[in-house]
């Protein structure tokens, strides 16, 4: 008797067994073929610079968050970054999970998060870099360092190549050791626009922006070309190249970087990037980003002492 | 009748169409109106959007350094939203000078959106940063004011609108009340016009057939009743007069019967009695020596005799006709060797009695042959001309005049110039026994009549002169008598 309730027990446990580990097997299954089949439930958070107005940028990226979206399933979400101090923290702290960063950050976020670079935009001309340029008013009578003393100067902000990296060179090469004490004041506008901008309207005397930027506007706004001179240059460096954060699965990575690859060769995909002023994206690898390590070497800035080194101007706390 | 009855019933559906076509169009005009106000209702709702997300940027910018700030991406997302308002709102369909305000209106927000990004994203000393929030800030007030002023421009519109909607809506709201009220009494009146007269006229015809029923078949409709009534009531007196005529026919058709009648018995009765009395007093009279004063006795009992028979022949003539023996003939021809008869009759008489009458032959060319029975017309024409000799006393003109009257009929007259019949005989003249002279039958014309209405509707009247003195006989004949077996 016993052994028959013993023998029956033992049916009943084995059975009990069976259904879990069938539930299981199952839930195991379902939950799998989530994560496989619905790209459309991962979120890609991508960073963008201020180029421009920040509202301006927003509406440029915005054609080219939708195609992604639509070509690769992800839930794409634009973010707009003030600052690259905001650019480092954010990637730290995974709330980007890309950027769209210029040269400088690029090579910052290279050094420092070892994000990996995927494409980068080709203008219509066929280049892929840009360059920063010093400028002022034709009327100004400013042609020579000498010339800038005491006069006001619109900066980008500390993360650019063209708004910071090439006036630290330059004041370096002509030693202004102290820039704060050399001009009434030095401020960062925070857009290359906004420091052509204040240049032209004469809300500062000096200016530093990028190439593309500046002949951009100058299409719309002759008076750029009329009235604005370029005191100097810096050498090419890679244009505002998507980055993407290196915990990103590979497979995700790959179908970004073909995607964007292969852009330009359907109708949609062209009319995003002219959006962005681009013919196609091209891939891109740190080696690109190795002007950029030259220039800075030139006036001895370590990127990865970068925030130590930042040289002290007369500006408010950055936020 | 039906003519007005359509006219009163075209002229209620126009009444009723044209009120309705009216309310129609005050309806569409006031449904349009209120689609107007709802869209404006609309873009002031739209408006006010566009003011609260400006407001809402507003206080983004003066909690920007503040521990409330919020994340720059919901700002962005605030400003795109502001800028979307004010994007729907140029889809709208506006009056002009609201359009171009709002043209300017897109213009200030993207100035706006630059100060805005400025003051986010530069970085400098506290007064240029200042300077940037105040700009920004006083932008965004100048657009809030700017919008405020088209909502107050749109909202005056809108109150235009409305008052216009009421005006119609008061408008329509007569024309029902005018249809409701006016329309079914309208409608009542002209019903009850043409009932009445329907009713009234309808009671006029029953009087009068009533009147037909009790034998009063002279009566006549004497009232002038409307339309078709009138028409109806032309007809019922035509009937009534033909009635009355068929009802005469008839008497006079029982008459002739009984004349015939009576005739063929006189003659059967009188006249071989009559003859063998005319044979024995003319036997008589040869055979007996008598004296001459005798002799006329005899000789004037045989004259009456034969003026016996000359009453029975006429008698028979008049109650039995012999059928017309109709062949086609001129009736100048017919009508020339009358009138000469008649000038060989009217020239015999003694000496005394002769008289100067002239004969006027007026005939037609457009007068031709007729079929008819020229035997039968010469006994009628000779008894005319006669008559009219009677009448002129010494001297006169009997005028024989013929002409066409249409295709069908013709016409002959004989008109005289004698005493005239009085105007009470005239209806009697054609009747028979009735004579004017002392010595008549009085069955000449009679019998005149017979055979006249024997040849196919052929009549026989009598007039005298409008002019003067004088009696006209008017014949009309049918040219060419229908069914008849013609010999030509």
């Amino acid at each position: 008797m016993v052994n028959r309730y013993s023998h029956s027990a033992a049916t009943l446990i084995l059975a009990a067994l069976l259904c879990l580990v069938v539930i299981g097997c199952r839930d195991q299954r379902t939950s799998t073929s989530e994560v496989t089949d619905s790209p459309a439930s991962q979120t890609l958070k991508i960073g963008i610079v201020p180029e421009k107005s920040i509202f301006r940028q927003k509406e440029r990226y915005a054609p080219f968050a939708e195609y992604l979206s639509q070509k690769t399933g992800l839930k794409v979400e634009l973010l707009s970054l003030l600052s690259y101090e905001n650019i480092i923290d954010s990637i730290q702290t995974r709330d980007l999970d890309a950027a769209f960063l210029g040269s400088f950050t690029g090579a910052l976020v290279l050094v420092k998060l070892e994000a990996q670079p995927l494409v980068r935009p080709q203008h219509f001309d066929g280049s892929s870099t840009y360059h920063g340029l010093i400028f002022t008013r034709k009327d100004s009578g400013i042609n020579t360092v000498q010339d800038m003393k005491g006069k006001r100067f619109a900066l980008v902000d500390k993360a650019t190549t063209a708004g910071w990296l090439l006036p630290l060179h330059y004041f370096k090469e002509h030693r202004i050791d102290d820039p704060s004490a050399w001009f009434a004041e030095i401020y960062f506008t925070g857009t290359h626009e906004d420091a052509i901008l204040d240049v032209l309207d004469k809300r500062a005397d000096i200016g530093a922006a990028k190439n593309t930027v500046f002949y951009g506007m100058a299409e719309k706004n002759p008076r750029i070309i009329n009235e604005l001179t370029i005191l100097t240059a810096s050498p090419p460096v890679p244009s505002n190249t998507l980055f993407i954060c290196q915990d990103i699965e590979q497979k995700t990575k790959e179908i970004l970087r073909e995607t964007l690859l292969a852009m330009h060769r359907n109708e949609e995909g062209r009319k995003a990037l002219h959006d962005l002023g681009a013919a196609k994206f091209i891939a891109t690898a740190e080696q690109d980003f190795q002007p950029v390590f030259q220039y800075a070497e030139e006036i001895g800035l370590d990127f990865a002492l970068y925030e130590n080194e930042s040289p002290s101007v007369n500006t408010p706390s950055d936020r | 009748m039906k003519k007005k009855f359509f006219i009163g019933l075209i002229f209620v559906m126009i009444f009723f169409t044209a009120g309705g076509l009216y309310l129609t169009n005050s309806f569409n005009q006031i449904t349009g109106i209120l689609h107007n106000i709802i869209t404006l209702q609309k873009m002031e709702i739209q408006k006010r959007t566009l003011l609260n997300k400006i407001e809402t940027v507003q206080t983004d910018l003066l909690v920007k350094d503040s521990p409330h700030a919020i994340n720059i991406n919901v700002f962005i997302q605030h400003v795109q939203q502001m800028e979307h308002e004010v994007q729907v709102c140029t889809t709208c369909h506006h009056a002009p000078e609201i359009t171009t305000r709002i043209e300017s209106l897109e213009e200030d927000i993207k100035k706006y959106q630059h100060k805005l990004s400025r003051v986010y994203t530069l970085k400098a000393d506290r007064q240029r940063l200042l300077q940037e929030l105040d700009n920004a800030f006083a932008a965004g007030n100048q657009l809030a004011d700017k919008v405020e002023s088209i909502i107050a421009a749109s909202s005056l519109t809108m109150s235009d609108e409305v008052s216009i909607a009421n005006y119609s809506i008061a408008d329509a709201k007569k024309i029902l009340i005018l249809l409701v009220t006016i329309g079914p009494f309208l409608f009542l009146l002209i019903s009850f016009f043409f009932v009445k007269r329907f009713t009234h006229s309808l009671s006029v015809l029953t009087e009068a057939t009533g009147k037909i029923k009790s034998g009063k078949l002279q009566f006549r409709i004497e009232e002038k009743l409307q339309d078709e009534f009138g028409q109806l009531a032309s007809s019922f007196n035509e009937m009534s007069a033909s009635l009355q005529e068929q009802c005469d026919l008839l008497q006079e058709t029982e008459r002739l019967a009984v004349v015939g009648e009576l005739a063929a018995g006189m003659a059967h009765e009188i006249k071989n009695p009559l003859a063998g009395i005319k044979v024995s007093m003319e036997v008589l009279s040869h055979d007996l020596d008598l004296e001459q004063e005798d002799k006329e006795v005899f000789l004037q009992v045989i004259n009456e005799i034969d003026r016996i028979n000359a009453l029975l022949k006429s008698l028979l003539n008049y109650a039995r006709p012999p059928k017309p023996q109709s062949v086609f003939f001129d009736v100048h021809q017919v009508l020339d060797a009358t009138i000469k008869s008649a000038q060989y009759s009217l020239k015999n008489p003694p000496e005394e009695d002769r008289k100067d009458i002239e004969f006027v032959r007026d005939f037609s060319p457009e007068v031709q042959g007729i079929v008819a029975d020229p035997g039968q017309l010469q006994q009628v024409f000779l008894n005319l001309l006669l008559n009219s000799g009677d009448a002129i006393a010494e001297q006169g003109t009997i005028t024989i005049r013929t002409r066409k009257i249409s295709n069908e009929t013709i016409e002959i007259t004989f008109s005289d110039t004698g005493k005239g019949i009085d105007s009470a005989e005239l209806d009697q003249i054609f009747k028979p026994f009735f004579t004017t002279k002392s010595h008549g039958t009085g069955l000449g014309l009679a019998i005149c009549r017979r055979l006249i209405q024997q040849h196919s509707g052929g009549t026989i009247t009598a007039a005298n002169n409008p002019e003067g003195a004088g009696v006209t006989f008017t014949i009309t004949l049918p040219v060419e008598p229908v069914n008849e077996v013609i010999a030509r």
